[in-house]
């Protein structure tokens, strides 16, 4: 486990510097606040923990320069294929993809309906066939969340 | 062969359940309310009291939701931005009315539909049971030969103890540190712990902690003593200035947005009317130092309109440099 | 006298009493072990068919629930790494690996167990001493209030991951989406980046979702096609001499969390937390290192979150103040049915107090029964091929969201949490400290202000208060040795210490 954190893994830099950049832009929108705070204001807060997120993003950046790169890494080409290769694999897309439209597909085709689909096609994909017992297991989860929720809870769904 | 009945079931539950939303009449699910205010407070007791009454009424349950902060913004925000479909109700006091005033937010009431307004209660300014101080007058004295110093528990700019610090203000001298607590709740507690020294807070919040001497009143903002807490003065006696601006009172009611259709508007209306005017809720008004109004439609707007000219001439006569338009500019009449 | 015990087992002998708080642990252990599905929630919805019953029968549900909520996030924190409530943030840290090393049962039995001792426990101090908590709670002053959230804040960001840079930006991230929203006090609008939406705040509830649910699953995508592994959930019952070794620090631990819950505001989340911080600091040869599956790791926190319940009841029943959102919907409860919750509901209906007291000792029975049978069932949703389990996961999720405030846009806001806390757990961020930031950091800021504001905005005064007040001077002093502890200052302490 050790080992694993000395080594910097694929990606892992320039996700810290996103979180860098990311922490400027949190520092840039609690300046917005009220310019430069005063010990009791609005922005005191917000500025405070956007400078604590710089610092310790500028910290973790520097820890990364007593780590070395895992050495089946070749070059920064290689290290993006692999970061690639790592998490943009076929089935994390799809499923990234399902997700989103699942969601977008909620709000014109009504819960139930869209829940049905997203629930079969992904079973489907994901056990690569076995169609009918996916259809069935999917009826199932959508009457049992129909009865917990719509039934027992009244919770409204779209 | 299974795949067809499967895919028609499905979609025969998808249908009954968009018929059920077009057939069904109104309430057809839970009703969602925010109170604008925290756990404990006037506001939430008086709605907390209400609700069960009106669910009775409507055959459904309300989920009653707290969303303190920013001197009521936040709640009542979030009620309008919800679907104008009757689900979601807003239980409001009187901060609302003061918004454009403090430059708090650019909507009041005016911009939802007024179910009810259940009621209104009397203010007190309380303090510890330890503290020095025994009636305003004394507090007065002390906060004018050391400025500044004396802590009192605030509910927000526009909340109801920077309201009266203003009525104050406008016949007298207080300067005073605001400590700013999510509602009257947490401002209690504060006080209980003899963490500020004093707090004007409503009646229904604070009157049994003062009638079993956790708490001392300094005074009533009334005229004349009241029944509910004897042997607290009225305001006039500490400055009699104030009388102009009395009688005047946090109000309490029920707010729903605009844009809702006419049916629904007018069941609430119907199902709050009867509601309010519950026996066992009056009781508690009354236990609770506040009077029922029950108003709806033309009165209930009068009353809104008549509040806001009231306490906003007098917050500007107090301290006009704090408020961010004059009433003039915002079209609020003199009373 | 007698009054008190009719009272005290008024409960344990009306069998419909009985039934109702049956119903309500069972129900409460499977709602706080479904992530998203809160015991607030469930408490709040479930209130409103009990206004028309008898104030002890609704009084006895909530009481089911609430016992047995808190004690439900524990089942998926253990057996999913996914705390079905935020008390049970701390329980994953060793519960889950002792579940990948297979002893899920032994897990889950044993913190059920200490779950029930914790709760007995918390019980018996809110009979005892009721009156002389309320009085200690009233003593803490806003400042108070703001070291304890640092101290919070501190204690998780060094405690949970393995860098401190990552912890501690971890705490001020999930702070600063906390901030979100109109500042209290101005409400004027924060970091919202001029969006409307965003006005009323990111409902932590959402995040929590996000952070634990959807990373958790899109986590999971990486080992789809892998067996998921087996948890045995067989010697589910721990031995005796099990339970009496870890008996003296779960009676500390069970101290902490009544302490800790009986503070306004602050309940089971941050008991477990200073109980797991308790347990590591005193128990020197653990079962395994900490955080690897410790046995005193899962048994500190699961008896202070259950202690921190009968922690809570102490200032509403004593001052009407609710102790966290579950005892506040309670509140609402005793106003409804005509009663005035403050300090003249002991003296003038004492056998609310007594009945309350007798109730929660009841539900922690059902717990035992409940916690210990249904095990074999509950833990058969791990055995679902992940290929199941991680589809289901995301809809239960957009339903758990959903429901909270029957918006979309606060379900797309989910999803994006989500993504975002894949990529900081695949760097190594904990989401942990995230969650705790968000639910914190707005109590961080609010108390800040009102302690600064008590002291007219002057710097000098509001450290002055920080060491003249006895209370406050424990904690700066706590926060002091937590903070030297990370410097290099502890090591060299520890030498010259060794030296002499």
């Amino acid at each position: 486990m050790s080992q694993k954190f000395e080594r910097v893994q694929a990606g892992e830099k320039v996700f810290d510097w996103l979180l860098l950049l990311f922490s400027i832009g949190v520092l840039f929108e609690a300046y917005r606040i009220d310019g430069i705070p005063g010990l009791n204001s609005p922005g005191s807060f917000p500025v405070g923990l956007a400078l604590v997120m710089l610092a310790s993003s500028v910290v973790i950046l520097i820890s990364h320069r007593r780590k070395r790169r895992d050495p089946r890494i070749r070059n920064a080409f290689h290290e993006a294929q692999v970061f690639l290769y790592e998490h943009f694999q076929p089935h994390i897309v799809v499923f990234t993809f399902l997700a989103v439209a699942y969601l977008a597909a909620i709000v014109w085709a009504s819960f139930y309906i869209s829940t049905y689909i997203f629930l079969a096609v992904t079973f489907i994909y994901f056990r690569q066939g076995k169609v009918v017992s996916s259809l069935i297991i999917s009826a199932a989860a959508i009457a049992v969340i129909y009865a917990l929720f719509t039934l027992v809870f009244r919770v409204y769904l779209p | 062969m299974f795949k067809p009945l499967l895919t028609s079931l499905a979609i025969a539950v998808g249908s009954m359940a968009m018929a059920g939303s077009v057939l069904a009449e109104y309430p057809e699910r839970n009703i969602q309310a925010t109170i604008q205010w925290g756990a404990g407070g006037a506001t939430d007791n008086v709605a907390r009291s209400l609700t069960p009454h009106v669910e009775d009424i409507l055959d459904t349950t309300m989920v009653l939701t707290n969303r303190p902060g920013g001197t009521g913004v936040i709640g009542m925000n979030h009620v309008m931005r919800q679907r104008a479909d009757g689900y979601n109700l807003l239980y409001g006091a009187e901060n609302p009315q003061l918004y454009p005033l403090m430059g708090l937010a650019d909507f009041s009431y005016d911009d939802m539909h007024t179910v009810n307004i259940i009621g209104q209660g009397l203010v007190v300014i309380a303090a510890p049971a330890d503290s020095p101080f025994d009636s305003l007058a004394e507090l007065l004295e002390h906060a004018q030969e050391n400025p500044g110093e004396l802590r009192m528990g605030g509910t927000g700019a526009g909340g109801l103890p920077s309201t009266v610090l203003a009525m104050v203000n406008a016949v007298d001298e207080l300067d005073v540190r605001n400590v700013t607590f999510g509602g009257d709740g947490p401002g209690i507690t504060a006080m209980l712990g003899g963490h500020i020294d004093f707090m004007p807070l409503s009646l229904a919040a604070v009157g049994e902690q003062i009638r079993s001497g956790k708490m001392k009143g300094l005074a009533v903002l009334t005229k004349e003593e009241i029944d509910a807490l004897p042997g607290v003065p009225p305001i006039t006696e500490a400055l009699p200035d104030i009388e102009s601006f009395l009688p005047w009172g946090p109000f309490w009611g029920v707010f729903v947005n605009q844009d809702t259709p006419d049916d629904i508007k007018a069941t609430l209306e119907e199902t709050y009317e009867q509601a309010v005017a519950n026996e066992e809720f009056g009781d508690f008004m009354q236990n609770f130092g506040a009077e029922v109004l029950n108003l709806n439609g033309e009165e209930a707007e009068q009353y809104l309109d008549n509040w806001q000219s009231v306490t906003a001439w007098a917050m500007y006569e107090a301290d006009a440099e704090t408020l961010e338009a004059t009433p003039e500019e915002l079209g609020i009449p003199r009373p | 006298m007698s009054d008190t015990f009719s009272y005290l087992l008024m409960a344990w002998l009306d069998p419909q009493l009985l039934l109702l708080t049956a119903l309500g642990t069972l129900a409460g252990i499977y709602v706080g072990a479904i992530p998203g599905l809160s015991v607030t929630m469930a408490a709040s919805i479930l209130i409103s068919f009990t206004f028309s019953w008898d104030i002890n029968n609704a009084l006895a549900l909530m009481v089911g629930i609430y016992v047995g909520g808190v004690y439900g996030g524990s089942r998926t924190a253990i057996l999913l790494n996914i705390p079905g409530a935020p008390s049970a943030v701390v329980t994953a840290f060793d519960g889950y690996p002792l579940a990948q090393r297979g002893e899920a049962g032994r897990a889950i039995g044993l913190s059920t167990v200490m779950s029930v001792i914790g709760g007995l426990l918390g019980t018996l101090v809110l009979a005892g001493s009721a009156p002389f908590l309320a009085d200690m709670a009233l003593e803490f002053a806003p400042r108070d209030y703001f070291l304890i959230a640092v101290l919070g804040l501190l204690l998780v960001s060094t405690l949970s991951g393995k860098s401190l840079a990552r912890g501690i930006f971890s705490v001020a991230l999930g702070s600063t989406i906390g901030l979100v929203g109109m500042d209290m006090v101005t409400a004027q609008p924060r970091l919202t980046m001029g969006s409307m939406e965003l006005m009323g705040g990111i409902h932590y509830v959402v995040v929590m979702i996000g952070l634990f649910g959807v990373a958790e699953a899109f986590y999971q995508l990486h080992n789809l096609t892998k067996v998921p592994v087996k948890q045995k959930v067989d010697k589910i019952i721990p031995p005796l001499s099990m339970v009496l070794k870890y008996l003296p620090l779960s009676i500390r631990t069970s101290i902490i969390g009544v302490i800790v819950g009986a503070l306004p505001g602050t309940g089971g989340d941050i008991a477990s937390l200073f109980a797991y911080d308790h347990a590591k600091r005193t128990v020197k040869t653990p079962s395994s290192p900490f955080g690897e599956g410790a046995y005193e790791g899962l048994v500190a926190p699961e008896t202070a979150n259950n202690a921190a319940v009968g922690g809570a009841y102490v200032p509403m029943l004593t001052l009407g103040m609710p102790g966290d959102a579950v005892t506040a919907v309670i509140i609402g409860a005793l106003v409804i049915h005509g009663l005035n919750p403050g300090p003249m509901l002991m003296i003038e209906t004492p056998h609310i107090f007594w009945f309350t007291v007798g109730n929660l000792a009841l539900a922690n029975i059902f717990l035992l029964i409940f916690g210990l049978t249904g095990i074999k069932v509950f833990s058969k949703v791990v055995e679902v091929p992940k290929a199941l389990l991680i589809p289901l996961i995301l809809v239960l999720c957009v339903v758990g969201t959903y429901s909270i405030n029957s918006n979309m846009t606060e379900v797309y806001w989910m999803l994006g949490f989500g993504i975002l806390g894949y990529w900081l757990k695949v760097f190594g961020f904990q989401m942990g400290p995230v969650i705790l930031g968000v639910i914190l950091g707005p109590l961080l800021d609010e108390t800040y202000r009102q302690a600064m504001s008590s002291v007219g905005d002057s710097g000098g005064q509001f450290l002055l208060a920080l060491v003249t007040n006895p209370l406050s001077l424990v904690l700066t002093a706590v926060i002091a040795l937590v903070l030297l502890g990370q410097t290099p200052a502890k090591t060299w302490l520890k030498s010259r210490f060794q030296r002499n």
